[in-house]
């Protein structure tokens, strides 16, 4: 059997189908290894030692904040918070009352005064009952 | 134009896209952004993790409360020394209560006494989440029954719902009856169901659960069911084991090695 024209486009072209995927092959090697084990959801440290967010920002917001963080830690299991500088804080009320609480009426003193009533604390052990 | 040119233009034109994928194959770092696998902020994948407990009745203590005591220390749960107001995540039943279905008869004396200790099985299939109402029981993406108890409205649709008893309705509020309470958990209001969460407020800090570091002779062992190698799996590849009433369908993530 003779060569041909049509054999020698048919092989060009095959070589420049692997010439053009050789990237495409690779990609497996280039990428990290896939963690064996799965991991439970992650969580930060407990960080109380900065604001998440500007005070003025909190004070209209820190209930949509907070029930933001609710849905997503208890229902998603996303549990950390990047903040628009990049720290990370564990979604949880005693990130906030780690440092908050160190005035026992923080909460009170504003809530009575707008006369709003939380539930929060039928559950949570606020910073009056805490020792 | 002239044909030759047009012709060469298409050839070299095809021969530099096929040079590109060659030099960013030999050349991974400079061409193909490397896949970062996310740490921290990411949701979990569901269906990767379906945690399980494998309980060892034969080294469970019958006198022992250890776990017990921990459990309900850990998470505030209530006692109010009363069977109907009674609020229990763990908690020890006798062989033919553990597993009413499963052969009674001709047993021997030692398993009939035998005492099992029974909590939530966080099913596969679990019946009570289904039943809810408002998503406030749910199953989550590692196979734990949460409860959201933000959510929770107190039908108690779910222990209607649930066959093995494992949830509390909470009748009056629970902090009466919490002596000393622990700071690391909130307790629950009146009106709400509760039952165990597997730990899941220690799992994310990497601990095993209450009920498992507490106990003296290591007859419980935890782990996820989905991973062959796991801890767990060898205990039920090894041992001859049963769950409670499969025979429902709800297939539960806790299992009794008796």
């Amino acid at each position: 059997m003779s060569i041909n024209k049509n054999h020698i486009i048919f092989s060009l072209f095959v070589l420049f189908l692997l010439a053009g995927t050789y990237a495409f092959m690779q990609v497996g090697h280039a990428a990290d290894p896939v963690p064996q084990s799965p991991r439970p959801a992650a969580s930060a440290a407990i960080d109380s030692s900065k604001c998440i967010m500007p005070t003025a920002y909190m004070k209209a917001n820190h209930m949509r904040v907070l029930s933001a963080w609710r849905n997503s830690s208890v229902r998603e299991g996303n549990r950390v918070h990047v903040a628009p500088n990049g720290s990370k804080f564990d979604k949880s009320l005693n990130t906030c009352l780690g440092c908050h609480a160190n005035n026992r009426l923080f909460c009170f003193n504003c809530h009575m005064y707008a006369n709003v009533k939380p539930k929060c604390w039928n559950c949570h052990l606020s910073p009056m009952e805490t020792p | 134009m002239n044909e030759q040119r047009r012709d060469f233009i298409r050839k070299s034109g095809l021969g530099v896209l096929a040079g590109l994928g060659v030099a960013s194959g030999l050349l991974p770092k400079s061409s193909l952004e490397k896949t970062v696998l996310p740490v921290w902020d990411e949701k979990p994948v569901a269906g990767k993790i379906r945690w399980g407990m494998v309980v060892d009745t034969r080294t469970c203590q019958e006198s022992c409360q250890e776990c017990i005591l921990k459990c309900h220390h850990v998470h505030n749960v209530p006692d109010f020394r009363s069977r109907k107001d009674e609020v229990k995540w763990i908690w020890k039943s006798p062989y033919e209560k553990a597993f009413p279905t499963a052969s009674q008869q001709f047993l021997n004396k030692e398993t009939r006494d035998r005492s099992c200790l029974t909590l939530c099985n966080h099913c596969a299939e679990s019946p009570c989440t289904k039943a809810c109402p408002t998503e406030a029981t749910f199953k989550r993406w590692d196979g734990i029954v949460a409860m959201d108890y933000h959510r929770c409205i107190g039908c108690r649709f779910c222990m209607a719902a649930c066959p093995y008893g494992s949830r509390s309705f909470n009748w009056q509020d629970p902090r009466m009856g919490i002596k000393n309470p622990s700071t690391d958990y909130p307790t629950r209001m009146q009106g709400v169901v509760e039952k165990c969460n597997f730990c899941s407020e220690r799992l994310v800090k990497g601990l095993e659960p209450a009920c498992v570091e507490s106990c003296p002779n290591k007859a419980l062992t935890f782990g996820d069911l989905n991973d062959p190698e796991s801890e767990i799996r060898k205990l039920l590849e090894n041992n001859q084991t049963m769950q409670r009433k499969p025979e429902l369908g709800t297939l539960p993530s806790v299992f009794y090695i008796i």
